[in-house]
Order: structure tokens, then C-alpha cells, then sequence
């Protein structure tokens, strides 16, 4: 009979191992055959095997995709594109995560009356389709002067992306008891001291995982580009939509391949560094609500 | 002038009125126990006096000026907290300095007095340690360190020792004594350990729903009780409570206990003159179980009545055995070494000198 | 106390603290100015631009219901519509049913269970355009799978999708699934870890089956995480448009729009301002029937921790 359960077990290990093992290649596969094809000349694309390797393996396309390919009417490449995003990021994740924890500080340990309601209507932000701001935004942006620009994209992130970083960082000082802020207090200590040298002290986890979130949420945002950005001043998801869905002469799919990957390549990298936060601000944003 | 002067102080969070009126007046030097059950609004109270609340109205002097609209730090004040509330990112020696810091306390003078209170409280070793790798009662040490550095003109402790365990409370509860009569500070401690109200206090205030029951010195407030709640708050076991009927009888005022083996008399010498109007009258007669005691050598006031014992307990160095008297349980506090059976009866002494008699409609003390 | 202070020393003292008192409103300030304003204000502005006659320049008349007739009557609509439902609908049970079922095997204590997990996950990282762009190489009649196969040996072996506008919106559905399952994974995994497992061994000692414990104990107790991955999916779905324009454009034709590139055609390339602001509203009102029982769920929770 342990001989039948045992045998029972090893089929269940089997079981078990074999599906595990089939959709992880399954999830690996289109990131495994974007990177041969960004590697093989058109020709061999052609003519040989969507999961080949490359015969001759040659990085001509990535040269292509961030050097001269076409992005409608210009055919510089990704590169600026790259470096919009860069110059769009950057501020924009910065000055969110700021706010955000001076929001958080507050709402944690200085309430006041209302500020469990302004907490509360802060929370649909998260969660309202941008559609319904997209029109208001458009005119809004330029009559401030900053319409079809990264000026404009890192204003309209911000403030979008505030929602976010407040309940990031609202959820994690609420664990900080209202005792250590008061004891500060009676040492002499006012509010911006006790952010400065208790609070933010506290803070490294929580700030790694609202930069992490912010930074994915804005680098791979296409809709406020798309709406907002215009000419060289486009982040470089529309650049890479652009260079896919440009209808003339041949079609590279290996350059087309080479230049997703550049997109994807700083959100991956972060994923693969600090993966273990990307998925704690993933799941600390969507299901503590 | 008063270290401390509490007037007409209310405090509503909503709806829910917390304190009603609380009026409270020490001396410098003097050690005040606030105490009273879970949520009558102890905490409230000790932190509207250091500002981290605002009353809903009333005032709060320290020393000669009112302080109820200043902040925190303008009130001369130092608190110890209840989670003792280290700064989990500083070393032992950084909390303890981090007020000095804020109030621009040249370094050399922090550095001394670190030192100075480090020795007071035995704690030089730890000093670079951080709050983490400390034990309980280390934190504690380092909590109250935090409140000496400063040197202020009250301390305030929110329940500072309800964390450590039953033995090292007793050991930090005489440290604390001792080192309040050696530096002579005014002091606010909130408890609801009645036990370290007792011990620690110069006074007691005992509080229930927001309204301070009683305000006096331990001994008052134990043998004077003014009410059922304060008698039956203080003590352990708590005060028996008999019902019983005033009687007027050639030796003077008192009243008969019925137990399961006979009467007894117990004459009622307090407040004679109040207690005539209660004659024939149902009262509660309050009597502490130390009061009532394995038959003695017959002295003063004690009445010696013969009562079935229902129940045995043992606390090492006495025994708490159990009657019932007026229908009512009495617990009686005996010697181990005269004990007897459960369900026999025994003669137990009665010092009738220390009763006090409730008006069993209001609760409180008949005087 | 020094006696030498003045009663004006103690004034400047009051002041300092009603300041501090209020700084904590005025760090506040600009988020609720912002909150006021760009959310709730751009809303109603949005709803007033979805009331008027605007075209091709916003107008700030009233047309009354107009707008919304138009867009009750355009094919388009409807079009895009039905498609949300299905991609919606699709898109949510597939990704629910293989993160619960990956999440319950990934719960065995599997060996390299932190390997696994990260390809699993990866795909979140990406951006839904280069997701739309990968599958959309994959996809290629010409070059893609359809190729691999018949290369294979299958001649006649078809896999059109991408461009046959019955079955456009399901290539949306292949991708997005492929994007977002992970995380529902991560999102169940995280729910059976903070499961008691003296549940599981207590049933087990009953002499319950494994597959029994899961789907009589294990699976109902997830509940929440149920919900809130309705939730988080409905919310992907709803405004779904990177990926539906990296992958489809929309196309063949309108065959695979939905309700946000609908939108953004009609706003941003057709000049139909009031039209396009009117569909937003109806994106506004499907997101805030399924949020606002939610949020309000938690709130009481809340409230009663
Ligand atoms: N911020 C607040 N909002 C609403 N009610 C409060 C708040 N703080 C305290 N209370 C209520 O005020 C009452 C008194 O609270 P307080 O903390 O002063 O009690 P306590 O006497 O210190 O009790 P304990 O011995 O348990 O510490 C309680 O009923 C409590 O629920
Ligand atoms: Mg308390």
C-alpha cells in the first residue's frame, strides 16, 4: 500500500512539475522569440523558423531601431524617444513619491477632522478611467503652455500618479504608532523634523516600492503620450508605436523587435533587480484597497 | 503656586464626551497616580496636559502660566509612554540626547548629562545599542532616560510599567520610587494598577467615565472611600459588600449579619449622627477582607462571630476564605496556619472600627 | 519658570502652535486642490462637454441628451461595446482560472518556486505596447505561428486571427491574458500563504482528500482575493487601449475597438469632442458600478478593525 502511495505522489510531483514547466514556456516564449528575430537578418526571418537561432546572428537591427529607424516622419531612431521617457520618469516619479509621503505622513499621524473623507475621495483617482479626464486635461495643459510636451506629461503623471503613491505610503505609516510621533513631539520635535528624522528613516521599503510602481506605471504609459505628446517631445512607447505601425517600404520585424525590447528593457531590468518589491507594490496597491 | 493646575476640563472626540469637567491641583514635588478602568479616559487627560491633545474647553497650568494653547514642546514637559516609543532608528544614546539636540543643548552638555542619567538608571552598556537588541525592561530604562535628560517641571508616564512582566514591574516599581524621592520632580502617572497607586502615590485621583471619583492621598481614598466604585476600585480583593439594616440597640447603632451559623453584631461607629436618619433603612456596609480575620486576642473593636466557610484559597503568605453573610459572599483574609475544612465553620474577628456604610440607591458613602 | 517672561513671549508661543496645527492641512492643500480639480472637476467638466453641441472645438452650450443619442446609434459603439464584453469577460475568467490554478500548484512547496514565480510575473513589467507588439509578430499569418506550424508538416493549418474581424478581439484576449495572468497568480499565492494551515492538516486528519480540502476549504476561504481581482481585472479591461492599438489598432476595419479606442478616435482624430466625451461617461459609469460596492466594502471594513 506505501508503495502505491508513494507511486501516487511521484505522479502527483509529475503532474505538478510538467504544467508548471509548460506555461512557464509558454510565458517565456514571445520574449525568447523576440530576441532571436531582433537578431536575425530580414532574409533569414523569411525564410527560416519562427524558434531558430539565428544563423548568423548580427545586431545590425538594434543599430537600426536606435539609431535611424522611421517613427512616422522622422527616422532618427528610439533614441531621443529614450530619452524623453528618461527625462519624463525621472521627475515625475520623484516628485509623486514625495508628495505622496507628505500625504501619507499626514494622513497617518496628523489627522485631522476630514481627512479620512479627502483620503477617501483621493481613492477614486486610483481608480477612474482616464478617459473622462483626457478631454478637460487637453485644454487645461494648453492653457498652462505645456500641451505636446515632457513638461506636460511629468505634470499630468504627477498628479495621477499621487493617488497611488498616497495610499503606498498612507498603508505603511499607518503601522507607525501614533506614541513614537508624540514622543518626538514632547522631545521638541515639529512636523517637519519628525518626518525628517523619525518618519522618513522608516520609510526605505515603502519608497522603494512606490518608485518601483511608479516608475513601471509611467515609463510604460502609452494613453498620455499618445494624447498629450507631440513630435520629438514623445515618450518612447509611442515612438515604438509609431515604428511598428509605419506602413512604408519593407516591414523590419527585426527592427520592430529590437525596438520593443529597448523599451521593455528598463522596466525589465528594475523587475529583475528588485523584483520581490515590484510585486509587494503591486499587490500592496490593489488589495489593501 | 501649584506645579500643576488642571481647571474645568472637557474633552469630547465627536459625539462621545470622554472628560466631563476634571479639576485637579498638585504641588510641586508631588506624585500624582491618575488610575480608574480601561477607557474612563486616563490617557486622554495625561495627554491633553502634555498638549498632544487639544481640551474641547477648560485650562492647564503648569508652574504659574497657562499652557492650554501651546504646543508640546513649549510646556516644559517630558512623557514616557505606555510602548515606551523608542526611536527604532536611533541608538540608545541618540534617543536619549535627540530633545537635548532640539532645544540646541551645546554637545558637550548633552554628552554629559547622557552620561549622568545613563549611570542613574544602570544603563552605560547599552548605550550604543539599538532599540531592537534591548530587552523590555532595558527599553523601559531607556524610555524613562529619555524623560530625565530633560530635566523638566513635570513628568508624565502613561502606564510605563503595564508591558514588563509581574516580577521585573515590582523591581522597576521600587526603582521608580526611589528615584522619584531622590530627584523630588513633580510627577503625573496614569495606571490601572492599583497596586502601583498605592505604592507610588503622594495623591490619587480615581477616575471613572471621564469624572475624577475621588482626589487624595492613598490612605484617604483607601479607608475614606466615597463611593462603592473608589471602595471597590482599591484593594485587593476587592471590599465585601453587605447589605444589612441599621438598628438601634442599647450599645448604639449597628446592624445584624446572618451567616449559616448565627448572628453577629457589628456596631457601626462612624458617622453616628448621619446613620440615624438610616435607621431601619437598608444600607450596603462596605469591609475590607483584611478587616476581617482568624478569631485574634480580643482588642478594641473586634467582634468575633462564628461563620461556615465555603471556600479556601491559598496566596502564600495568607489565606482568603470565603462565608456568606446577608446572602451575600464575604471573603475573609486568615492566617494559612488557622485554617480550617471547607464546609466547617470557623470564628472570624471582625474590625468593625474601619466600616464604612453606602446609601444603596446613590452608591455613595454615608458621612 | 523664569518670572522675566512676558505675557507676549507666551502669545508668540500660542500662535507658533495654531501655525503648526495647521501645517499638516497646508501639506495637505495642493492634494486636495488637485483631487478637487483634476479629478472630481474634470469629470463634471467632462460630463458638461458630453451634454454640449462640441465637435471639433469643445462648446460650452447645452445640447441636451444629444450626444448621447448619437453614440446610442452609432455601430461603432455597439461594436466596441460587445467587444469589451467579450474581451472583458474572456479576459477575467482565463486570467482568474490560471492564476488560481497555477497559485495552488505553485503552493506544494515546489523546488525553484522563486525562479518560476519571476517568469511568471514578468510580463506585468512590460509595457501592454510591447506586449501589443510581440504578439503581434507572433501572431502574423505570414511569418508567425501560423508559419512555424505548416512548416511543421500541417499545410493547411490556419491561424489568422490577427486580421479576420470575427476573431480580432481574441488575439487581444491571448495577449492580455499572457500579460496579466501572473500577477492574478501572485494575487492568489499571497491569499493561500495567509491561509491557517492548521485548517488544512485538521481536514487532512479528517481524511479529506487534497483536491477535496481545495475546493471545500482552501478556495472558499479565498473569497477576497477573488473579489479583489474582479476587480483590479474588470478595471484593466475597462480601460484597456494600449494594447488593443499595439496589437489591432482597432482593426481589422473597427472589428476589435473597444470602448477606449472608440474614445479616442472620436476626441482626438474625428473631431467629435462631445460625442467622445460622452462615451467616456459611459466608461466613468461602468467603472463606478463595479468600484463603488467595493470600495465601500472596504471602507467598513475598515472602519470595524
Ligand atoms: N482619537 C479618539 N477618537 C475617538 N475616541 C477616542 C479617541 N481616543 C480615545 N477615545 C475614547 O475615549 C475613551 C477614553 O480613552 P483613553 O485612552 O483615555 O482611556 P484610558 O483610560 O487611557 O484606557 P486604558 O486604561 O485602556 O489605556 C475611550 O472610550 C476611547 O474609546
Ligand atoms: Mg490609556
Amino acid at each position: 500500500m506505501n508503495k502505491a502511495v508513494g507511486r501516487q505522489h511521484r505522479a502527483g510531483r509529475l503532474f505538478i512539475y510538467g504544467c508548471l514547466l509548460l506555461v512557464a514556456v509558454y510565458y517565456l516564449v514571445p520574449l525568447f522569440v523576440m530576441i532571436m528575430t531582433s537578431l536575425k537578418p530580414l532574409d533569414e526571418i523569411r525564410t527560416g523558423s519562427l524558434l531558430g537561432l539565428p544563423l548568423n546572428p548580427t545586431l545590425e537591427a538594434w543599430r537600426v531601431a536606435w539609431g535611424s529607424a522611421c517613427t512616422g516622419v522622422s527616422c532618427e531612431g528610439l533614441k531621443g524617444y529614450f530619452w524623453n521617457s528618461v527625462f519624463m520618469v525621472v521627475p515625475a516619479v520623484v516628485i509623486s513619491t514625495m508628495i505622496g509621503a507628505f500625504n501619507g505622513y499626514v494622513l497617518t499621524q496628523w489627522r485631522f477632522r476630514g481627512s479620512d473623507v479627502l483620503f477617501g475621495a483621493l481613492l477614486l483617482g486610483c481608480f477612474i478611467p482616464f478617459q473622462v479626464v483626457l478631454l478637460p486635461m487637453a485644454r487645461t495643459l494648453g492653457f498652462l503652455g505645456i500641451s505636446g510636451s515632457v513638461a506636460g506629461l511629468v505634470f499630468v503623471h504627477v498628479i495621477y500618479g499621487v493617488a497611488f503613491t498616497t495610499l503606498f505610503f498612507r498603508n505603511f505609516y499607518v503601522n507607525i504608532p501614533r506614541e513614537l510621533t508624540n514622543a518626538a513631539r514632547i522631545d521638541g520635535a515639529g512636523f517637519w523634523l519628525i518626518f525628517f528624522r523619525i518618519v522618513l528613516p522608516l520609510s526605505p521599503p515603502i519608497i522603494v516600492v512606490s518608485v518601483i510602481w511608479q516608475f513601471t506605471q509611467i515609463w510604460n504609459d502609452f494613453l498620455f503620450g499618445v494624447v498629450y505628446s507631440a513630435g520629438n517631445q514623445q515618450p518612447i512607447t509611442v515612438a515604438l508605436n509609431n515604428l511598428v505601425n509605419t506602413s512604408t517600404g519593407v516591414k523590419q520585424y527585426n527592427v520592430d523587435m529590437a525596438a520593443a525590447i529597448i523599451a521593455a528593457l528598463p522596466t525589465l531590468v528594475v523587475y529583475v533587480v528588485s523584483g520581490k518589491y515590484f510585486v509587494r507594490g503591486l499587490t500592496a496597491g490593489s488589495v489593501k484597497g | 503656586m501649584h506645579a500643576l493646575k488642571i481647571e474645568n476640563v472637557y474633552k469630547s472626540f465627536g459625539d462621545t464626551e470622554v472628560l466631563k469637567g476634571i479639576n485637579v491641583a498638585i504641588e510641586p514635588g508631588q506624585f500624582l497616580i491618575l488610575v480608574g478602568p480601561s477607557g474612563c479616559g486616563k490617557s486622554t487627560l495625561l495627554n491633553i496636559i502634555a498638549g498632544l491633545e487639544a481640551a474641547t474647553s477648560g485650562h492647564i497650568y503648569i508652574g504659574e502660566r497657562e499652557v492650554t494653547n501651546l504646543s508640546p514642546k513649549d510646556r516644559d514637559i517630558a512623557m514616557v509612554f505606555q510602548s515606551y516609543a523608542l526611536y527604532p532608528n536611533m541608538s540608545v544614546r541618540k534617543n536619549i540626547s535627540f530633545g537635548l539636540e532640539i532645544r540646541k543643548v551645546p554637545k558637550a552638555e548633552q554628552r554629559e548629562t547622557v552620561q549622568r542619567v545613563a549611570t542613574m538608571l544602570q544603563i552605560e552598556d547599552l548605550l550604543d545599542r539599538k532599540p531592537s537588541q534591548l530587552s523590555g525592561g532595558q527599553r523601559q530604562r531607556v524610555a524613562m532616560g529619555r524623560a530625565l535628560a530633560r530635566d523638566p517641571s513635570i513628568f508624565l508616564f502613561d502606564e510605563p510599567l503595564s508591558n514588563l512582566d509581574a516580577k521585573l514591574r515590582v523591581e522597576m516599581r521600587a526603582e521608580m520610587k526611589e528615584l522619584h524621592q531622590r530627584i523630588q520632580s513633580t510627577v503625573v502617572y496614569v495606571t490601572h494598577d492599583q497596586i502601583e497607586a498605592m505604592t507610588l502615590g503622594d495623591l490619587i485621583a480615581v477616575m471613572k467615565d471621564g469624572i475624577i471619583q475621588q482626589f487624595g492621598p492613598p490612605q484617604v481614598i483607601y479607608n475614606a472611600p466615597k463611593n462603592m466604585f473608589v471602595a471597590g476600585f482599591l484593594g485587593s480583593p476587592s471590599m465585601n459588600f453587605i447589605p444589612a439594616v441599621v438598628e438601634q440597640t442599647e450599645s448604639g447603632l449597628g446592624a445584624f449579619l446572618e451567616g449559616g451559623a448565627g448572628r453577629i453584631f457589628i456596631p457601626l461607629v462612624h458617622c453616628t449622627q448621619a446613620l440615624k436618619a438610616w435607621v431601619g433603612k437598608a444600607v450596603v456596609l462596605g469591609i475590607r477582607p483584611e478587616q476581617i480575620t482568624h478569631a485574634p486576642e480580643h482588642e478594641g473593636r473586634i467582634q468575633i462571630g462564628v461563620c461556615r466557610i465555603n471556600r479556601v484559597e491559598l496566596t502564600g503568605p495568607d489565606a482568603l476564605v470565603t462565608t456568606c453573610l446577608n446572602k451575600t459572599d464575604v471573603i475573609a483574609r486568615v492566617q494559612p496556619s488557622s485554617l480550617c475544612q471547607v464546609g466547617e465553620t470557623m470564628a472570624l474577628g471582625f474590625d468593625t472600627s474601619m466600616i464604612v456604610a453606602f446609601d444603596p440607591a446613590t452608591e455613595e458613602a454615608i458621612v | 519658570m523664569p518670572v522675566s517672561h512676558s505675557k507676549t513671549f507666551f502669545k508668540d508661543l500660542a500662535s507658533a502652535a495654531a501655525l503648526e496645527r495647521l501645517l499638516p492641512k497646508l501639506v495637505m492643500a495642493p492634494t486636495f486642490v488637485v483631487t478637487l480639480v483634476f479629478i472630481y472637476g474634470f469629470i463634471f467638466w467632462n460630463a458638461w462637454l458630453s451634454f454640449s453641441s462640441s465637435r471639433m472645438l469643445p462648446r460650452m452650450d447645452w445640447a441636451g441628451f444629444t450626444q448621447y443619442v448619437r453614440l446610442f446609434s452609432n455601430d461603432r459603439w455597439w461594436v466596441a461595446a460587445e467587444n469589451l464584453a467579450i474581451f472583458g469577460g474572456l479576459f477575467i475568467v482565463l486570467c482568474m482560472a490560471i492564476g488560481l490554478f497555477l497559485a495552488i500548484l505553485l503552493d506544494q512547496q515546489v523546488r525553484l518556486e522563486g525562479a518560476i514565480r519571476t517568469v511568471y510575473l514578468y510580463p506585468m513589467a512590460l509595457s501592454f505596447i510591447v506586449t501589443g507588439t510581440a504578439w503581434k509578430w507572433l501572431l502574423n499569418p505570414g511569418l508567425g505561428i501560423e508559419k512555424l506550424v505548416r512548416d511543421l508538416g500541417f499545410e493547411n493549418f490556419t491561424f489568422d486571427w490577427l486580421v479576420d474581424p470575427e476573431k480580432a478581439i481574441y488575439t487581444v484576449v491571448i495577449a492580455g491574458v499572457w500579460q496579466s495572468s501572473g500577477f492574478v497568480m501572485a494575487l492568489f499565492l499571497a491569499g493561500l500563504r495567509g491561509i491557517d494551515d492548521t485548517i488544512i492538516k485538521a481536514a487532512q486528519v479528517d481524511g479529506a482528500s487534497l483536491p477535496s480540502i481545495y475546493w471545500r476549504i482552501v478556495i472558499p476561504s479565498l473569497r477576497p482575493v477573488f473579489f479583489s481581482a474582479l476587480i483590479i481585472l474588470s478595471h484593466i479591461a475597462i480601460k484597456s487601449f494600449d494594447l488593443v492599438m499595439a496589437l489591432t489598432g482597432g482593426g481589422p476595419g473597427y472589428a476589435s475597438d473597444v470602448p477606449a479606442t472608440f474614445m479616442y478616435a472620436f476626441s482626438f482624430t474625428r473631431g467629435q469632442i462631445g460625442l467622445g466625451a460622452a462615451s467616456a461617461m459611459m466608461m466613468l459609469a461602468a467603472v463606478v458600478a463595479i468600484i463603488v460596492p467595493f470600495l465601500y466594502s472596504e471602507l467598513r471594513r475598515g472602519r470595524n478593525e
